[in-house]
This record gives structure tokens, C-alpha cells and sequence, in this order.
């Protein structure tokens, strides 16, 4: 990296007059709507896509709230009903000593949404070059979003399992809640909205780095 | 320097609003937003009304997880628990659908379900497992919408909005009363009581009960409650009584209700009932009280009282009219100086009587003027064997000395009175004791042991003893006889004799047998005129009975004007004439001259069998039945005789009957009579007996 950015200033397709496609790689004039090779839209810059960055991380952010509010799992054992949210989950399991299981669920389900929020928020404004940061480092943080953005469906997952496995009438059942729905949504949601991220505008900025 | 560039080399459209420029994924978080915010009203929607209760303990209720049920179904969760401000009770704050908050109203009732056991069984069993939960129960009133309530902490008998009515019991002790206990009506459970508490004033127990309906209907007026303690014995003339109710009232008491009289209005809620100890003091209880439109009478008595008491049964025909309702002493100046006397005072109901329930009392005093002149009298009885109380009974009795009933403008009318004829219990039980005493059980003991001793010497007789073993010996002789071989030889024998009869018969057959024949049906006829000979015999005895019956009728006018010494001399005369009659030769030959009639009929007949005119069966029975008809005729006779013999029995019977029933000589008389009766009956069956079957008289059958 350290080679790269002592390196010298880097043609961009953009810079050449051309447009890059981002799914094949191959360079077209402008004006061509479409990658001759792959088919897949061409565009020079996605500006739009940053409103779509934006427009699918604030969908997520709202849905995270309920997701949080509202009991994740309802437990219903010999007739006594125990509703449970996400917090609430981990306090409990801590409670019981479960520390590690806690660690587990307050990591995956609190603290990677909500540090997706804040790297996408900050992803996004650094593009448009309100905050400052390293490209390479820009880049790391959108791989390390995108990487780890499936990873909070896991939450979803242990609910959709457990629902479907504990059945057993009054003994013991459990239902997922709203609050299952949400996060789901909230966590498909960041990916889309990592997704709609171009990530040619981190590089974008290099040149006025330069500056 | 490439800055210029790209700009220059961007194709892009004309620069659009920012407005325009907007990308239709805007819509997801708009779609999201608005999905959050539905889903929080929905929630804030769904939250229910905030209700507060006041309870004395909070024991089992959790907040967030103890429900608050209506009819079973949860309409609520416990939201806080805390203490009102003074800390003297627990404040559940719930929060409810909002549905039935608006109709809670101020009379809603909450309590905590629990497991509860108790006598009557056991409740709340299913919140062993979930947990207790707060009942409501109400009668909704849309619109009320009451927050604060005070909670129970017993589980009410009575909820409001069940159907029924609800009734005051007064009764003087509560302590059969359970709270709880079942009401019963003619032995189904109809109700429940609820605790009982004391009067203001402490004079007694005052329980609310409440009458499910629809069999509050049963109410009225003229219902009477009263305990039933679960079982009761009751030892009396009819023997022992011993009720048992059901188990549950058995353990808890219970009250039971009936409509004891007709006629009862309808029931108002928190109407107030007495309760009575037993089903016959609140059946009693009708005449303890006033009767609407009662009729006073008085009734005066020389004799003693002791034993009847206000309240006692007044009895008309045994049917109960009224009460006594005063007894009071007054002194009557009577010609040999004054004299007391009691006077009872008592009320009858004219509906008892029949009467209209309206009926004015004049009408019932006009009854009571008529029922007097047709010897209507009152007098005490009493009222039952073991029992020493008295009764005013009213009674009719004919040959009553004429009264009229007393009508005075200032007090009641007077009803006369007749001495009662009550029994000595007393004299008739040591009368029968006596009699007990008297009898001689000793020398029936003394002669029963001494039968008993014969009896056992008559067993222990040797001869006695040895009776078994001489019929064994018969029965061997017996068996002997059998098994002897001549014995044995005899159907062999038999048969040989028939096979020679047989011959014979075959012989005669061949033989000419027509001399033989009318020399048989000579015989016959000789045997008939003998028959007939007989009948005229017998019209000659009966010759004798009309002067028989002359000398009954001679009888009778002596036994009529004679002395009984001289009577009996009479009867016994006509009783000789009698036995003379039966005694004549001729009577007494009757029988052997028609048995030696039949016993030629039956000889010629055997003659003529054994002459083995078989073949000419015809010719002999043609004669036969001439012998035979001349039987009948002279058997037509025989009824007659016996009818006359029959009426002249009737005749002395009836004589006899006369002189009485009970003397020895009737019985002997009489008895004699039977006999000739017998006699003539025996004559009048033969007669019939030939007349039906001739010849069984021939055949000897």
C-alpha cells in the first residue's frame, strides 16, 4: 500500500475520457448504456448510488429501532409466557452466567449494526468528502462492512431455528417476535445498502488528496 | 489539470432538481418508517386502558406476567405492582383491553384466583401450574369506564351480572351457616349463601343468599327456608327417620326452600325470609304467623288445657284451618257460684276452609253458624299418641245437644264446645301391662317341657328306633318277591292266558251264541225292572217327607211359643224324625238296592261278555239302553228327592237360625243337617253322574 500512495498519479477510466464497467472490468466509451461484454449497466460515476447508500441505510437505522424495542422471542413454558428483546436476551444470559453466549449475541445482534451504521454513515461522508480518511483505510472499512454484513443474519437465524425446533405445545414453545422481522429486514437493509456503495468514488477523492 | 476534463467528457443530462433527482429507493425507508410507526401505534393502540385495584396482599401476582381474566378469557396483564400512598394496601396497576375497560363499572368485582381446597371440593386447580390470576367479574355498563377499583380477597358467592335473585335470610343463630353452603329445592342445588353477619342490634344473623335463576321464579311469598344439617333422625310413632342429604351439605349444613302454602306474591330482591330450624317448623311456621284476613273464634273449656299452647294446630276433618292464637282463664258466674273457665282464642283462614282468600269474615262466621246448627262442636284432642300436646279439633258430631254459635258485638263469636274423649295413655298402658302380667307364660313354659319330654321319650323309644330298620326288611322282602322267579314267570303266564282267551273267544265266535244272547238280554231286563223296582222305593220314602216337613213347621211354632227346655226336647224329636228318615230301611237301602241293581247290570253285562257275543254288540246294547233309560227313570226321581231334602235343611237351618247362632244345640243341629245335606248331594251327583254317562253305570267306569 505504502507503494501505492507514493505512487504516481493513477489514469483512472474516468480520467481517460472512458467508462469502467464495474462487473467485468471492461472500459467502453461514453454514451454506451451498456458493457459490450458482461451486459451490466454502465455508468461513469454512480451519484445516484450514494442516494440509494443512504436511502437503504436510514430504512435500516428505523427498522433497527422496533427490531430493539420489541421482544425477539416469545417463550411460552407450562403456561407461563416469557417475552424477550435483544437487550433483554443478554442481560438474562448473563444473569445465568452465560458470558460467553451473552458476548456472542451482544456482538453480533448490537455491536456489528450499529458499527455498520456508523462506518456506512461514514463511508458515505467521506465520499463526499466531509470527513477525512485515508483511501486505503476507506476501502478496508467498506471491505470489512461488506464482509461481515451476512454475519448478522445469525441472530435471525438461532431465532428461525429455535422456533421451528422448540415446539412442544405447552411443555414449551417458542414464537419469534416482531422484533425478528425487523432486525432481519434491518440487517438486509445495510447489506443493500453496502451494495449500492460505489466504491470507485473512495478513489475519486484520491486526486483532490493529492491536491 | 485533469479536474477540467472530466467534466467536460461527462455526458449528462440537463441538471435536475434535487427533488427529480430522487431515487425511488427512498421508498424503502419510507416504507420502513412507516411500518415502525405502525407497528408502535399498534402497540400503544393495543396497550389497553390503565386500571388501578386495591388489594389487601399481593400474594402470587407478578407484574408483567399475572393476567387479569373476564369469564376465563385474559383481558390484561399486571403492568406494576406498588403500594397506595399510606402503605396500608398494594395498588396492581394492569393495563386491560380497552374494549372492556370502557364498560367496567364501579361495581366490578377482582380477586385473585388460587388454588383453594376446600369442603366443597377443590377450585383454582389450573393455577397450580400457570400461576394465580386476578378474576374480574362484572354486569357491563358501556360507557362507564371506572379505573380505580378495591379488590377482593375472598372469592365472591355471588358475582354481579349472574341471573337470579338475591334474598335476606334472618335466622336467630348462624352457626350451621357456611359461607358458601348450597340452597337447595326439592333437592337440587338452587343457590348459595353468602357469609352471615350479625343484626345491628345483635339479635340475630342476617345471611344474603342468592337464587340462580330460573329458579328464583320458585320464590314467593309463601316460600319458607329452612337448615338442613345434612342428616336428621327422628325417632317416633312411625319408627326411626333417618334423612341424609348430600355430602356437601353434609359437611357445610345447607338450606333448603319450598313453597310451603298456595297463594304466595311475587318476590322483590333483598326481600328478607326467616330461616327455620327444620322443614316441619318452617311447614308450622304458616299459622305461627298472621294469617291475612284470619277470622277470630273462642272456644271455652271446663276441662284442663294442659297441653295446648298458642300456636297449637286447630284440625277440622284433620285438615289444619288455623291456630290457637291466645288461652286465657275468666270467671263465670254460674247459679251455684263462680266458676273458672278457660278460653282459647283461635284464628282460622278461610282459604283453608275453601273460602275466598277475600272472603269477608262474615261470610266465615256465617259458614261456622251453619256448620254449629249441623253439630259442629270444637274439643281438644290429642295430637298423637306419644305426644302429650293438644290439638282444638273441630268436629262433627250428630247427636250433639242443640247450640248455636255465640254472637257477641264486642268479641270474637264463641264456638261451643263438648267434653274431648281423649284416651288415658296412661290407664290403657297398665291395663295392657296387666294384661301381660296375666297371662299364664309359666304353665305354657311347664307344658311345652313337658311335650317336649314326650317327644324325646317317644324318639328315644326302642320300637321307633327299630321302624327303620323294619322297612329296610320290607323292602327286602319286597325286592325278594320280585326277584322270585315265579314272579318273574308271570308275563309269560299272562301271555299264555290271553292266547287261551284268545281261543276261547275264536270258539265262541264259531259257536251259535243267539240263545245265549236272549238269554242274556232276559237278564237285562229282569235287572231293569228291578232298577225300576228300586225307584219305586225310593218315591216311597220320599212320600214320607212332606209329613216330615209338617212336623218341622210344628217344630218351629213350638220352638216359637215353647220353653227352650221343651224347644230342645222338640228339636231333638225332629232331629230323631230326621235321623229316622235317614235311618228307614228303605233310605238306607237305596244305595245297596241300586248297587245290586248295577251289580246284575253289570253281571249280565259280564255274562254277556263272557258269552262272547261280541260280534252282536248292537243287539246287546240296544237292550242295554233300555236298561239304561229305565235307570234314568228311576234316577229322575233321585234330584227330586235331594231338592226336597235340600229345602227341607233349608227350612230347619233357617228354623234354627232363629233360635241363634250360638248354642250347642244349633251347632249339633246343624251339623246333622249337613250331613243329610252331604246325603242329598251325594244323591242328586249320582243321579247326574248316571244321567250324563249311562253307561259308566253299565260298564262299571
Amino acid at each position: 500500500m505504502e507503494n501505492l500512495r507514493s505512487a504516481p498519479p493513477i489514469l483512472t477510466a474516468r480520467d481517460a475520457g472512458l467508462i469502467g464497467c464495474t462487473h467485468c472490468g471492461k472500459v467502453d466509451r461514453p454514451g454506451v448504456a451498456r458493457c459490450a461484454r458482461c451486459g451490466a449497466r454502465l455508468r461513469a460515476r454512480d451519484v445516484d448510488g450514494l442516494q440509494k447508500v443512504w436511502a437503504w441505510l436510514i430504512a435500516g437505522i428505523v427498522i433497527y429501532i422496533p427490531a430493539n424495542l420489541y421482544p425477539m422471542l416469545s417463550t411460552a413454558s407450562l403456561g407461563k409466557t416469557t417475552e424477550n428483546t435483544i437487550l433483554g436476551g443478554v442481560i438474562e444470559l448473563m444473569h445465568h452466567g452465560s458470558y460467553g453466549v451473552a458476548g456472542i449475541v451482544f456482538f453480533a445482534s448490537i455491536v456489528i449494526p450499529i458499527a455498520k451504521f456508523i462506518a456506512i454513515i461514514y463511508l458515505g461522508l467521506s465520499v463526499t468528502r466531509k470527513v477525512h480518511m485515508p483511501m486505503h483505510r476507506r476501502h478496508t472499512l467498506f471491505e470489512i462492512v461488506e464482509f461481515i454484513g451476512r454475519w448478522s443474519m445469525i441472530d435471525v437465524f438461532v431465532v428461525a431455528i429455535l422456533s421451528s425446533l422448540v415446539r412442544l405445545d405447552f411443555a414449551a414453545t417458542i414464537t419469534p417476535g416482531i422484533a425478528a422481522v425487523s432486525f432481519a429486514l434491518s440487517v438486509a437493509f445495510t447489506m443493500m445498502a453496502a451494495l449500492s456503495f460505489d466504491e470507485r468514488l473512495i478513489w475519486d477523492a484520491r486526486n483532490e488528496d493529492v491536491e | 489539470m485533469s479536474d477540467v476534463q472530466p467534466t467536460e467528457m461527462v455526458v449528462e443530462g440537463p441538471k435536475r432538481s434535487a427533488w427529480r433527482n430522487l431515487s425511488y429507493v427512498w421508498l424503502v425507508p419510507l416504507a420502513a418508517l412507516a411500518v415502525t410507526l405502525f407497528i408502535a401505534w399498534q402497540s400503544w393502540a393495543e396497550r389497553g386502558q390503565r386500571i388501578e385495584i386495591l388489594f389487601e396482599n399481593a400474594a402470587g401476582i407478578t407484574a408483567n406476567e399475572t393476567a387479569l381474566r373476564y369469564r376465563d378469557v385474559t383481558i390484561g396483564l399486571v403492568e406494576d405492582v406498588s403500594f397506595s400512598a399510606d402503605l396500608t394496601s398494594v395498588v396492581i396497576g394492569a393495563r386491560i383491553d380497552r374494549t372492556v375497560a370502557e364498560s367496567l363499572p364501579d361495581d366490578a368485582e377482582f380477586w385473585v384466583v388460587r388454588p383453594e381446597v376446600s369442603a366443597s371440593g377443590i377450585s383454582g386447580l389450573s393455577t397450580v401450574l400457570s400461576g394465580a390470576y386476578i378474576q374480574a367479574a362484572f354486569d357491563p355498563a358501556p360507557g362507564a369506564g371506572t379505573t380505580k377499583f378495591v379488590g377482593r380477597d375472598d372469592t365472591p358467592l355471588v358475582l354481579p351480572g349472574m341471573k337470579g335473585t338475591k334474598i335476606t335470610l334472618r335466622t336467630a343463630s348462624g352457626s350451621q351457616l357456611t359461607p358458601g353452603a348450597p340452597i337447595f329445592h326439592k333437592g337440587i342445588e338452587v343457590g348459595k349463601i353468602e357469609s352471615p353477619r350479625l343484626i345491628d342490634n345483635g339479635s340475630g344473623v342476617m345471611v344474603d343468599a342468592f337464587i340462580n335463576a330460573p329458579y328464583d321464579t320458585r320464590l314467593t311469598s309463601a316460600t319458607r327456608f329452612w337448615q338442613t344439617s345434612g342428616f336428621s333422625v327422628n325417632f317416633g310413632p312411625s319408627g326411626l327417620n333417618l334423612s341424609v342429604d348430600s355430602v356437601a351439605s353434609l359437611v357445610r349444613g345447607g338450606l333448603a326452600f319450598d313453597t310451603v302454602f298456595s297463594g304466595g306474591g311475587p318476590v322483590r330482591p333483598g326481600q328478607v325470609f326467616d330461616l327455620f330450624e327444620g322443614e316441619e317448623e318452617a311447614r308450622d311456621s304458616v299459622f305461627s304467623e298472621t294469617i291475612d284476613n284470619a277470622v277470630d273464634l273462642t272456644v271455652e273449656f271446663d276441662e284442663s288445657v294442659s297441653g295446648l299452647s298458642a300456636g297449637s294446630p286447630v284440625l277440622y276433618r284433620g285438615v289444619r284451618i288455623g291456630a290457637v292464637s291466645d288461652i286465657g282463664a275468666f270467671i263465670e258466674d254460674m247459679p251455684d257460684g263462680p266458676a273458672v273457665k278457660l278460653r282459647a282464642m283461635i284464628s282460622i283462614d278461610p282459604q283453608r276452609l275453601g273460602l275466598a282468600a277475600d272472603a269477608p269474615a262474615a261470610e266465615t262466621i256465617a259458614f261456622f253458624a251453619n256448620a254449629v246448627k249441623g253439630g259442629l262442636r270444637a274439643r281438644l284432642a290429642s295430637q298423637s299418641l306419644f305426644n302429650t300436646s293438644l290439638v282444638i279439633e273441630l268436629a262433627d258430631i250428630p247427636d250433639a245437644s242443640p247450640a248455636i254459635l255465640g254472637i257477641f258485638s264486642e268479641s270474637a263469636p264463641l264456638l261451643p264446645s263438648v267434653p274431648s274423649d281423649l284416651p288415658d295413655v296412661g290407664a290403657t298402658a297398665e291395663g295392657l301391662l296387666k294384661r301381660v302380667n296375666d297371662l299364664p307364660v309359666e304353665e305354657l313354659l311347664d307344658q311345652t317341657i313337658a311335650t317336649l319330654a314326650a317327644v324325646e321319650s317317644l324318639a328315644g323309644d326302642e320300637t321307633l328306633r327299630a321302624a327303620p330298620d323294619a322297612f329296610v326288611a320290607l323292602l327286602d322282602d319286597a325286592r325278594g318277591l320280585l326277584g322270585s322267579p315265579d314272579t318273574q314267570a308271570l308275563p309269560a303266564e299272562l301271555k299264555a292266558a290271553v292266547s287261551e282267551l284268545r281261543a276261547v273267544s275264536e270258539e265262541l265266535r264259531q259257536a251259535d251264541a243267539v240263545g245265549k244272547l236272549v238269554a242274556a238280554l232276559d237278564a237285562a231286563e229282569e235287572a231293569a225292572t228291578s232298577v225300576t223296582d228300586v225307584a219305586a222305593d225310593i218315591e216311597g220314602a220320599t212320600a214320607e217327607l212332606p209329613q216330615l216337613v209338617a212336623d218341622l213347621q210344628k217344630l218351629t211354632d213350638k220352638a216359637n211359643s215353647l220353653e227352650v227346655e221343651q224347644f230342645l226336647a222338640s228339636a231333638g224329636a225332629f232331629l230323631d224324625g230326621a235321623d229316622r228318615l235317614i235311618d228307614t230301611p228303605d233310605a238306607r237301602a237305596l244305595p245297596a238296592s241300586l248297587t245290586a241293581a248295577l251289580d246284575e247290570a253289570r253281571s249280565a253285562l259280564a255274562e254277556l261278555r263272557a258269552g262272547g257275543v261280541v260280534e252282536n254288540t248292537n243287539a246287546t246294547l240296544s237292550s242295554a239302553r233300555d236298561a239304561a233309560s229305565a235307570i234314568e227313570q228311576a234316577a229322575q226321581s233321585l234330584p227330586e228327592l235331594s231338592a226336597r231334602i235340600e229345602s227341607l235343611v233349608a227350612e230347619a237351618e233357617k228354623t234354627l237360625a232363629g233360635y241363634g247362632s250360638q248354642s250347642s244345640f244349633n251347632r249339633e243341629t246343624l251339623s246333622s243337617l249337613r250331613d243329610v245335606r252331604a246325603a242329598a248331594q251325594a244323591l242328586s251327583k249320582l243321579a247326574r253322574a248316571i244321567e250324563r254317562n249311562p253307561n259308566s253305570l253299565l260298564f262299571g267306569r
